[in-house]
């Protein structure tokens, strides 16, 4: 696997007549977005206004208006900006994946399977909707690693019958195997009740989950303090979590620096970091030039893939042989 | 129901609950302390094979070896008590310790695959009991933060529970697993 220096090279010296053609496009992009949008904007203005008076000021009627207005001006602006993100896709995202190592494919309009999330037992509750892209599966050393943009969520319906969608998770997913054997299901999750009770009462909440396992309370304070550790095995729980891989989580926590969700199921490994935005997105109105917008695309590449080696996932010294 | 009553009831749910909670830290260090024993019998049935392995090349550790089977036959003695047990873990554990640091100065010793096959299941031996020996050290802290706390201390007092002692956890398990080090060949 390449490093981010490696990649960034990469980035800036092979990819960038690929780039200046892309900035292009771009530049051509966002002004027929621009030009469409001021005068869709002036249009349906006018035509609110015109609804506004025809029906005697019928404030639903406008609001009715405002609500399909805005829909299809939604539509319209993913169908205007659509061909330039997947042009990024194939050019840019594909590229890097295959240039960071060669034995990884990239599917852009798929992702992790819904079971393996269900399996992760990272959430107590089966989502009702799930969705996502940017796939990335593979061997990383020989460890088969597979991940995507995630999003889960879960259906909501009140009294009047009006359904409404609330966000379980979004963000990236990653499944990869464990180099340890272990039977039971160990889950690591950040620590709210901890943070937000202080500790006396959040670890009172916490070994009083009744949707959870176990609470195991580890000898790391550091740990402790960002994580909430259940297992159904005590033992085995520290088997799995050493000292070494506490250190190695809390580090790739900040190095995401967004809420790390763990689980230990079955063999596998199940990361989830919660970013709450869809990942490796071309946005028109920034320039891929720009050494801040690339480099986020790099470590969060660079980051996902890299955590076989990052957690060791590629040293099967135990049992595992 | 006149006030009283209440009191009482309430106050007898509470000792319920305090006893129930105490005994089950009890019996939480209990469970935890028979699965350090499985994992400790396991790298004691792993001594015998070791010590015939590298004995025929060891000539100037063998007290480091007689050691080791002298330590192993003792931990076989039926009804030791558990702080003996621990006492016996942390002597094994330097004594494995020294052997494995001393194979690395005998080449065919690295090169024998049933002695390499024997570093592998004592590693994942000493896995196993590292976090058997974490696990424990969590549970006896849980129950001798239950003896010591109020309101709890009293109960305890009453039941006659004794403070337990903890596993010394040596620095050097602390550290990252040194897999170069392990495996230098």
């Amino acid at each position: 696997m390449k490093s981010i220096s490696e990649l960034t090279d990469f980035y800036y010296k092979t990819l960038y007549p690929v780039l200046k053609e892309l900035e292009k496009e771009r530049e051509a992009v966002k002004k027929r977005v621009i030009k469409l949008g001021i005068s869709y904007l002036l249009i349906a203005a006018f035509t609110g206004l015109l609804i506004l008076r025809q029906s005697n000021r019928q404030i639903d009627m406008f609001l009715f208006f405002c609500f399909a207005a805005f829909t299809l001006g939604a539509i319209l602006y993913k169908y205007l900006v659509k061909g330039y993100k997947s042009t990024f896709k194939e050019k840019i995202i594909a590229p890097l994946i295959k240039e960071l190592d060669e034995n990884l494919e990239y599917l852009p309009q798929q992702h992790v399977n819904e079971t393996y999330f269900t399996r992760s037992r990272l959430f107590t509750s089966r989502p009702d909707r799930v969705s996502g892209n940017d796939y990335i599966h593979g061997k990383i050393d020989g460890v088969p690693i597979q991940l995507s943009d995630f999003h889960a969520e879960k259906r909501h319906q009140d009294s009047k019958n009006n359904t409404s969608w609330t966000t379980m998770f979004q963000g990236l997913f990653i499944v990869s195997e464990f180099n340890k054997n272990f039977k039971g299901q160990t889950v690591v999750l950040p620590d709210r009740a901890q943070s937000t009770f202080g500790d006396l009462v959040g670890n009172w909440l916490q070994s009083n989950n009744f949707s959870r396992n176990e609470l195991v309370k580890m000898d790391n304070p550091e740990f402790e303090k960002e994580f909430v550790v259940y297992s159904t095995d005590q033992v085995e729980a520290r088997y799995i979590l050493t000292h070494m891989l506490m250190q190695k989580l809390l580090h790739y926590k900040k190095e995401s620096k967004h809420p790390l969700y763990a689980s230990f199921v079955g063999g596998n490994i199940y990361l989830a970091i919660a970013y709450n935005k869809d990942l490796f997105e071309a946005s028109v109105f920034h320039s891929l030039l720009k050494y801040k917008i690339a480099m986020e695309y790099l470590k969060t590449l660079h980051l996902a893939v890299g955590v076989v080696k990052e957690l060791n996932l590629n040293k099967k010294l135990w049992s595992k042989i | 129901m006149s006030t009283p009553l209440i009191i009482i009831i309430v106050l007898v749910i509470i000792i319920i609950l305090m006893y129930n909670s105490l005994v089950a830290k009890k019996n939480q260090v209990d469970n935890i302390f028979a699965s350090v024993d499985t994992q400790l019998k396991k790298r004691y049935d792993l001594i015998p094979n070791l010590v015939a392995s590298v004995s025929k090349y060891m000539e100037h550790e063998k007290s480091i070896l007689n050691e080791v089977t002298k330590l192993r036959a003792e931990a076989n003695k039926p009804n030791i008590s558990n702080e003996h047990k621990m006492a016996l873990d942390s002597k094994m554990s330097a004594a494995l310790g020294s052997i494995m640091v001393a194979v690395e100065n005998y080449p065919e010793l690295k090169a024998n695959e049933n002695v390499l096959h024997l570093q592998h299941s004592l590693n994942e031996v000493e896995a196993q009991i590292a976090a058997a020996r974490r696990a424990y050290n969590q549970a006896v802290t849980d129950y001798n933060n239950a003896l010591e706390q109020i309101p709890t201390n009293i109960l305890a007092n009453i039941m006659h529970y004794q403070p337990k002692k903890v596993f010394e956890i040596d620095e050097s398990e602390r550290k990252n697993v040194n897999v170069k080090e392990l495996f230098n060949t």
